[in-house]
């Protein structure tokens, strides 16, 4: 519901890490400030605060983008934690035997 | 007991399962995503494939599992040849880091006989010698030079127009080339001019060392007049008949030419790349305006990076059509962005490098002796803020400069790897860090890229390049020549 300029969201935790969450605020930072409240009963209420000049149908699509980025991240996230040591691993890889840092 | 020669059969039967590989995907647009790594290479998915790719139940057999697994998202159990290749790749495209500061620019004088309106630097009349580098401080200048551990160096000149203060130039090409003879570098020089003082002492001189040109040219003559205004008018006349003059003098590739956009360039891209094309060049770089230097920051106003992206967009399409009507042209900067997808090495482009190529892509030495860490570091000071100050030729070793905090602080700050947003960026592997970019528009170096125009512009470029690639074979074919 779009009311004084908000929408408020609810995020279940058990499905979307905060880490996730705090991201996809950040990414859709330049079209609504995101709120980020406490974790009751799994739920997390994110507020979603929109400029004066943003209208509600515009303010519901940025709800609908917030839930569709929020799949990526959390997504995103998983990989990272499964990929995380193998990224390591592979640029110390490239890196032995070589002459970083500079010569001379 | 037999011992086992051979393995059995089963063992080179394609493996049960699959891992995956480091990472990152985005939307590429309403009905593709795209999944990069860190060595540069994609593949296109739709989102279910890469909700089953990612979830490891992808099914071996179809095309986009072997596209993966070829491109290394992907490595089946028994192979480990994947992380070596990763490695092998990484470790080319970080070789740029080692090498260390190949491009040192000298802004040999402030003077100009042109006033344009989008100029960065502060230029002065053509007789106040007060803004000229003094013969000292060039020398101090080369042998910082040849302190940096890069095979391949080049000299480029600026200014200002750098063949006000000629002298200069043959004294420091002179002197390097001396020093040379026991550094044994590659060495090459550029000087960045409007060629309204070219003569014929000077285009000999080019000649016997091997001098490149570089010029300006914003198209066709009313709109580079009417940009670049100069005593006497003309300013198109005499940059045209200079390019002629040092083709004749030095071979039709020793002369290149930069256009900047303007808010009067926007609606004649076509006509900007016909002229470059009527010259006789087989490059064009479509370059958006920067934002440093007060009359540029007024223009940057009347225009949005939306603009600059429908302008390029045109562009390139008009600039295909040119080559597939069997005319060779190439847009500079996607050509850049070609070479990180396609090409092992990485680009040498300043404005795209990870950490950010301040200091160790290029240095420059300023006519009064100051040493920023990059040109736009420079233009950036000529407005009052001196962050990208690396010290003074007088009073710094090159030691001092280049583990100033002016250099490491806000190197360390650039990683893309590790800034908000760019991290998880598909398009991290073809992006860079332009630090100078966000400290002048978000007051720091790194920026909130959700409110970027440098990050709106390379998100807008790359999928629609990327789009192209995948969507339009014969794009695609003359795309990749540009490589
Ligand atoms: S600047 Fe933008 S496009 Fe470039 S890596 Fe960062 S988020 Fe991606």
């Amino acid at each position: 519901m779009f009311r004084d300029g908000c929408i408020g969201v609810t995020v279940d935790v058990r499905a979307y890490r905060l880490s996730a969450v705090q991201k996809t605020a950040y990414r859709l930072a330049a079209k609504c400030t995101a709120i980020i409240g406490e974790v009751r009963e799994h739920s997390l209420v994110v507020t979603l605060t929109f400029a004066p000049t943003t209208g509600e149908r515009e303010a519901l699509e940025t709800a609908r983008l917030f839930f569709q980025e929020l799949l990526d991240q959390e997504l995103r996230e998983k990989v990272g934690e499964q990929t995380a040591s193998l990224r390591a691993l592979i640029l110390a890889h490239a890196f032995s035997r070589t002459s970083l840092p500079p010569r001379g | 007991m037999v011992r086992a020669v051979f393995h059995p059969r089963s063992a080179y039967a394609p493996s049960a399962g699959y891992r995956l590989l480091p990472l990152r995907f985005g939307r590429l647009d309403e009905h593709a995503y795209i999944v990069t790594n860190d060595v540069g290479e994609y593949v296109r998915l739709a989102r279910d494939e890469l909700v089953a790719f990612l979830e490891r139940r992808l099914d071996p057999n179809t095309s986009v599992y072997k596209a993966l697994k070829s491109r290394h998202f992907l490595y089946e159990n028994d192979s480990s040849v994947a992380f070596d290749l990763l490695a092998l790749k990484y470790r080319s495209r970080a070789e740029r880091v080692a090498a260390f500061t190949g491009l040192h620019i000298f802004v040999v004088t402030l003077r100009c006989d042109h006033s344009c309106q989008y100029c960065q630097v502060s230029r002065q009349s053509e007789d106040s010698t007060a803004f000229d580098m003094t013969v000292e401080h060039a020398d101090k200048a080369l042998d910082l030079v040849f302190r940096s551990p890069n095979e391949h160096i080049k000299i480029e000149f600026q200014g200002g127009e750098p063949l006000l203060n000629f002298p200069l130039v043959r004294h420091i090409v002179e002197r390097a080339r001396k020093q040379n003879e026991d550094h044994r570098r590659d060495l090459q020089f550029v000087i960045t001019s409007n060629l309204s003082r070219l003569s014929d002492d000077v285009l000999s001189f080019c000649k016997e060392h091997g001098v490149y040109l570089s010029t300006s040219l914003d198209g066709p003559a009313d709109l580079h007049d009417g940009q670049r205004p100069t005593r006497g008018g003309g300013s198109h006349r005499k940059t045209v008949e200079g390019i002629h003059r040092v083709r004749e003098a030095l071979g039709p590739d020793r002369i290149s030419a930069l256009m900047t956009t303007t808010p009067r360039s926007l609606s004649r891209v076509e006509k900007i790349i016909d002229e470059y094309v009527h010259l006789g060049f087989h490059g064009i770089f479509l370059r958006s305006l920067s934002p440093y230097g007060f009359a540029a920051r007024s223009l940057v106003k009347r225009y949005g990076v939306e603009d600059w992206l429908d302008f390029y967009k045109r562009g390139l399409s008009h600039i295909l059509r040119i080559n597939a009507g069997g005319y060779f042209l190439r847009e500079e900067f996607t050509t850049i962005l070609l070479q990180k997808m396609f090409s092992p090495l990485s680009s040498g482009y300043v404005d795209l490098q990870s950490p950010a190529g301040i200091g160790i892509g290029a240095l420059v030495y300023n006519y009064d002796g100051a040493v920023y860490a990059s040109d736009e570091g420079r233009m950036l000071a000529e407005m009052g803020d001196q962050t990208f100050r690396l010290g003074h030729l007088d009073e710094h070793s090159y030691e001092d400069l280049l583990t100033s905090e002016a250099l490491l602080v806000p190197l360390g700050e650039t990683i893309l790897e590790g800034m908000p947003m760019c991290a998880d960026c598909p398009f991290l592997p073809y992006c860079g860090a332009d630090p100078v970019f966000h400290r002048a528009t978000q007051g720091d170096a790194v920026g909130h890229k959700a409110f970027s125009a440098f990050c709106t512009k390379q998100m807008g470029v790359l999928r629609h390049v990327i789009g192209l690639l995948e969507t339009d074979a014969e794009a695609r074919d003359i795309l990749l020549r540009w490589v």
